[in-house]
């Protein structure tokens, strides 16, 4: 849940006051044009040093995020999906999973449940194995570094998972099998993560049908609905919804 | 041979120390004329130029040798070697073919005008091997040498001749024990042609002063790889020199170090293309924390007329204290037209944005520090052999700061 978030960034205030609730196992997409903040939103949610957060909260059961290191904020639930994931040289893919697995979720999973868990996961994302032995995000195509979040995101599964812009730069095929890699997360009977899914283009919106929607602009959330209004945007673009705020303000 | 009746060490590099180790292993007057001779000219010569202050603060001009403690037994410092072989024995009692044979490599890559500490190794030799891969053999074990300095001087020479076709590992170790070991040693390396030697130098962790003089011939469509790890020693000079001699001869130099608490540490390589049609490829990672500090000269000299000579020079350094240093010197010496020349250097922390990623991901700041820190070696440490990555990767994690 995240009240009142107001950010800046190098002195600019980026987030003028965010109020949103994803409730567990829900979808809530997070629209707007370029630069209204969605990014900022999931830096600031997931603890980057650079967004200085200026008061508000984030919280996950209770629980305020916005006091803890990036990595208890993980510890806490939260997985963030990159839209340009940091490459890691010299680390290979399995060591940071085993790592990753192990630092959020200690000791629960058996080393063969674990072997069994990544190798689904890769042929779910239409991945090679030997992807397992590539270092992280070195070299990696736009479509393998996404393929690699969701890899990601299905191995620590998350109470709730923010995916910034993971549409973005892929193509129908990568689209396809990253979406159905959250859709496979999402069947799983005992799963109930809650994502909150930021894009500016409805397209992954056909692959991860929305609870809700909510358009971002300027830093604030000027409108929220259910999924019809994924497709009025497309219908009629961000303009028009600029143009409907601003004369209902008026 | 060590005699028993004879004290096993003596102190001080000076002539008197040297007539004691030639007594003591049983060379003879020949040995002794030329290990002198060898000594005068390591007391003529200058050491390599690094300058000191506020980073480097150990002045190689100012070095004192008078406190040394030379090791007069060599089984002691040559434990793994069978046939422990002195150059005055082999000089002098070996086989005549064997003689040969061992001439074809001795002495033929150095430059003893410049290179004292090699000088210095010809003058105290107490330890080394010959390793000799006869044409067209192949080796599907490697050869291991390892040579102990136990708080004592030891000046291991090793020579490897790959004969035409040949194929061999070799990994040479330098163990450290005691609280002022002193190592000087020499490696020669003669690929014939079609050979394909890997070379592994390992300097283990420990005290003392290390100075190594390793230098290689590559002849035609031979393939030689030179892998070395500085893990151990307060000072370490290393100067590692490939030249490619014939046309189709490949180099790959691959180097690590980690200077550690108030460790200083000198790598400089050198491929040289004498001819066109060769290839080398460098690749050193070189990290430096506490008061570690670390200097890096990396060579490439293609001559005139090495036409088609493909060269290419990665190094990166990275720094993970305030008080670290690293100095990274690249020089292109390109004296032909058409070829391939490629230098890429970074040095810096540990990126922030890599951090952040991992710890998006549930990994503690230390941890993720330390992952990345141990992936920054990987791209040199993949050119080890298999059976020594998980030991050099060891060591070096060792060196990292503990995690709370």
């Amino acid at each position: 849940m995240v009240s009142d978030l107001r950010v800046s960034v190098q002195e600019n205030d980026i987030l003028k006051g965010i109020d949103l609730r994803v409730e567990p196992g829900r979808v809530h997409a997070l629209m707007g044009p370029n630069g209204s903040g969605k990014s900022t939103l999931a830096f600031a949610m997931a603890g980057h040093p650079n967004y200085v957060v200026n008061g508000g909260s984030v919280k996950i059961d209770g629980q305020e995020l916005l006091e803890l290191s990036p990595d208890k904020r993980a510890r806490a639930g939260l997985f963030l999906s990159f839209q340009y994931p940091a490459a890691i040289p010299g680390v290979t893919v399995a060591n940071f999973l085993r790592t990753a697995r192990q630092a959020v979720r200690p000791d629960d999973l058996p080393p063969a449940k674990f072997r069994k868990l990544i190798f689904d996961q890769l042929e779910l994302l239409d991945m090679d194995p030997a992807f397992l032995g590539r270092y992280v995000n070195d070299g990696f195509s736009g479509g393998e570094k996404k393929r690699l979040e969701m890899l990601q995101l299905a191995v620590l599964a998350p109470q709730y998972a923010v995916l910034d812009e993971t549409d973005s730069g892929l193509d129908v095929d990568a689209l396809r099998a990253v979406c159905g890699s959250v859709q496979a997360l999402r069947a799983e009977p005992e799963n109930k993560t809650g994502f909150l899914i930021i894009t500016h283009y409805p397209r992954i919106l056909q692959y991860i049908a929305p609870d809700a929607v909510h358009v971002m602009m300027d830093g604030r959330i000027v409108l929220s609905g259910g999924p019809e209004l994924a497709h009025r945007i497309e219908r009629e673009g961000y303009d028009a919804i600029r143009t409907e705020v601003a004369g209902g303000v008026a | 041979m060590a005699s028993l009746s004879l004290e096993e060490t003596a102190r001080g590099l000076s002539p008197a120390t040297l007539d004691a180790l030639v007594e003591s292993i049983g060379e003879g007057a020949v040995s002794l004329d030329a290990r002198r001779e060898a000594f005068a000219r390591f007391e003529e010569l200058a050491p390599p130029d690094i300058p000191s202050g506020r980073y480097w603060k150990i002045d190689l001009a100012k070095q004192r040798y008078d406190d040394v403690v030379v090791q007069l037994d060599s089984h002691a410092a040559s434990p793994s070697v069978a046939h422990v072989w002195s150059l005055g024995s082999i000089l002098k009692d070996g086989d005549p073919e064997l003689r040969a044979t061992f001439d074809r490599v001795f002495r033929s890559t150095l430059d003893l005008t410049r290179e004292k500490f090699a000088a210095l190794t010809l003058a105290f030799q107490n330890c080394g091997a010959f390793v000799y891969v006869p044409a067209g053999i192949k080796l599907s074990k490697p050869i291991e040498l390892t040579y102990v300095a136990r708080g004592a001087g030891i000046f291991p020479y090793t020579v490897v001749l790959a004969g035409e076709g040949s194929e061999c590992t070799v990994v040479e170790r330098i163990v450290l024990e005691g609280s002022a070991p002193f190592v000087c040693a020499v490696a020669e390396v003669v690929a014939e042609p079609g050979a394909r030697v890997d070379m592994t130098s390992i300097l283990e962790p420990g005290a003392g002063r290390i100075f190594t003089t390793r230098r290689a011939k590559a002849n035609r469509d031979s393939r030689l790889r030179w892998s070395v790890a500085e893990l151990g020693g307060d000072l370490v000079v290393d100067s590692l020199h490939a030249s490619m001699e014939e046309r189709g001869a490949e180099c790959e130099i691959g180097g690590v170090f980690f200077a550690a608490q108030a460790q200083h540490v000198a790598l400089e390589t050198q491929v040289d293309h004498t001819v066109g049609e060769t290839r080398s490829e460098t690749i050193v990672k070189g990290a430096a924390t506490e008061r570690g500090q670390g200097r890096y000269v990396g060579n490439i000299r293609i001559q005139p007329h090495a036409h088609q000579s493909d060269a290419s020079l990665r190094d990166d350094s990275l720094l993970l204290s305030k008080s670290a240093h690293i100095d990274s010197i690249p020089a292109l010496e390109i004296a032909a037209n058409d070829v391939k020349a490629f230098h890429g250097a970074t040095v810096g922390a540990i990126d922030e944005d890599e951090i952040f990623y991992a710890q998006s991901r549930g990994i503690p700041r230390r941890e993720a520090e330390r992952m990345i820190a141990l992936g920054f070696f990987e791209p040199a440490l993949a050119r080890f052999p298999e059976g020594t990555r998980d030991h050099v990767r060891a060591a070096l994690e060792q060196k990292l700061p503990e995690t709370p």
